[in-house]
């Protein structure tokens, strides 16, 4: 698979849904595969929450596989054979694009608390910019998961002539109170830390690490079905040797431990703040008097909206939600429910109904 | 397109119209709706090989089992919702046609004639009818609510329901004027048009 990275500068900047703006920003791109003579078979794939640019393959050879690999690939549900793949990395990540971890252009100094906010409607709107300085006049589809579902909606109600199909995966129109809640949760255990410094921390050379640490925990559990969780962890103790911290008893704790001091590591706090933010605020329905329907009105791309049964953070009423809208609205829009053992975590993961659905999609 | 009822169907559906069809399978039926009428589909189907067909075929595809309700489409203002073999595997399927008849102007089903003479004379023998409108064993079959011609047409009158058109199939699934002549005991399938008081 040819992969390619690429840092890309924008000097022209953006302004943002907040009414702020950035006077310039880099958005770091990994592509996959080759655009053909006609540019017609760009995919553009959106990373939720914690996700990075790296969706596909080995970024830093260390073993550890793209966020999307299961599903992007050579021969894959997104194959990479036919289709030429861009996987930006979100503004306002930690990964490489701009944000709150970069050196602020007027102030030379670390944006931190300063780095404005970040919609999805933002995201996408950069995504453009970066479709422009492609030379490309219209993704073949954009696809993504949770957060990434959310941006793929986004798309085709802003852009109507720049994308022919939307994959929307275990996503919602808008954040549920107790999606917002629980997000609440995580940010306030970042807040409290008393290494957060109002958000400040790295000019302080500090960092909030088990405040993030805790928010992930809580995050991490989210993303699980309790069917899959007792599966694999039950009741069983963690042994004694293995044990990541004195006070773990059982294994699922050791797990959380694990997987949240990992993140605590790699991640960054504001960023974290940032877009959990953005997904409570997404809600392309609210100018439109809170009727989807209205917001998809001038749809052009074909819908596909895929829910998981045993996603209880945006289960698949949020799905079918969207695709009765889009019906309503006379828009081609399909909704499947597909089984998934994982969770929300399941549109991570291949199965067999899922790379066929995603192919026929995209062959379509 | 050689099947007879997709025909019919094709005849009876106007141009340009909204069409929702309840167990749609492979999506063929919409696939020749859309390319000879224009018309904007919409397939419900529970089975995952007929729903990755309808996605290859462009067709746009919703998984749902009928049984869970279909209320949820009330507000969708439907022109034709098409119910081709399957009213009778429902669990209640008056009500469902009810229902059908909320969301959507006008209805096209289609019923296997249990009054056909050669399940009269199958039973009259002392075996369950297999004809090729019924064409699984007793113990393979998704019926659950066969009925007569009939007894479908005393059903429309009991829940108002209009009978715009009709049409009376023979074994091979053709329209025959023999089978029209006495529809209950001589048609093996019939095909309606049915709309709202």
């Amino acid at each position: 698979m040819k992969t390619k990275t690429t840092n890309y500068h924008f000097n022209s900047g953006i302004k943002l849904e907040s009414g702020e703006s950035l006077s310039a920003f880099d958005l770091v791109v990994e592509t996959y595969g080759e655009l053909n003579a006609d540019k017609s078979n760009a995919v553009l794939v959106c990373h939720a929450f914690s996700g990075s640019h790296n969706a596909a393959g080995e970024l830093n050879n260390d073993g550890k596989l793209g966020w999307w690999d299961e599903i992007v690939g050579p021969g894959k549900a997104i194959d990479t054979n036919k289709f030429f793949v861009v996987s930006p990395n979100n503004l306002g990540s930690c990964f490489g694009s701009t944000g709150p971890t970069s050196i602020c252009p007027q102030t030379k100094e670390i944006y931190g608390k300063d780095f404005p906010d970040i919609s999805v409607l933002d995201w996408v709107n950069s995504q453009e910019m970066l479709l422009n300085k492609l030379g490309i006049s219209s993704w073949a589809c954009v696809l993504g998961g949770s957060l990434g579902g959310m941006q793929a909606l986004q798309w085709a109600i802003t852009y109507p002539d720049k994308i022919k199909r939307a994959g929307i995966i275990a996503a919602a129109a808008k954040a549920s109170s107790q999606n917002i809640a629980l997000n609440e949760v995580g940010r306030e255990s970042i807040r409290k830390d008393m290494n957060f410094y109002e958000g400040d921390y790295l000019k302080k050379d500090s960092f909030p690490k088990s405040g993030l640490k805790a928010a992930r925990m809580l995050a991490h559990i989210t993303y699980l079905s309790e069917d899959n969780m007792n599966k694999r962890f039950g009741r069983k103790m963690q042994d004694a040797e293995s044990k990541v911290d004195e006070s773990v008893d059982y294994q699922v704790e050791n797990y959380l431990q694990y997987k949240g001091e990992k993140f605590s590591e790699t991640f960054d706090a504001n960023t974290y703040i940032l877009m959990t933010k953005a997904m409570d605020g997404f809600d392309p329905a609210k100018e439109f008097n809170n009727k989807l329907e209205e917001a998809l009105k001038k749809v052009k791309a074909k819908l596909l909206i895929i829910g998981f049964k045993t996603d209880w953070l945006f289960p698949p009423e949020r799905g079918k939600e969207i695709q009765l809208a889009a019906m309503r609205s006379e828009i081609s829009s399909s909704y499947l429910e597909l089984d998934g053992k994982q969770g929300h975590d399941s549109f991570l993961f291949k199965s067999k109904r899922y790379e066929d659905n995603i192919k026929a999609f995209l062959s379509s | 397109m050689n099947n007879p009822i997709t025909n019919i169907i094709t005849k009876w559906i106007e141009d340009n119209s909204r069409v929702i069809d309840f167990g749609c399978g492979d999506g063929s039926l919409l696939t020749e709706l859309r390319d000879k009428k224009n018309i904007l589909g919409y397939g419900i189907e529970i089975d995952p090989n007929g729903i990755n067909e309808c996605l290859k075929n462009n067709i746009s595809v919703i998984e749902k089992d009928i049984d869970d309700g279909i209320d949820e489409f009330v507000d969708c203002n439907f022109d034709v919702a098409v119910m081709a073999s399957s009213i009778q595997c429902l669990k209640e399927p008056n009500i469902a046609l009810k229902k059908i008849l909320n969301l959507s102007n006008k209805c096209i089903v289609t019923i296997p004639n249990l009054g056909y003479w050669r399940c009269r004379l199958a039973l009259l023998l002392g075996r369950m009818p297999v004809t090729p409108s019924l064409p699984s064993s007793w113990y393979g079959t998704e019926n659950i609510h066969l009925c007569t011609i009939k007894d479908f047409e005393d059903l429309c009158k009991e829940e108002d329901f209009i009978i715009e058109e009709n049409m009376h199939l023979n074994k091979k699934r053709q329209v025959s004027s023999l089978a029209k002549l006495m529809p209950n005991l001589l048609s093996c399938e019939g095909v309606y048009l049915l709309a709202r008081k």
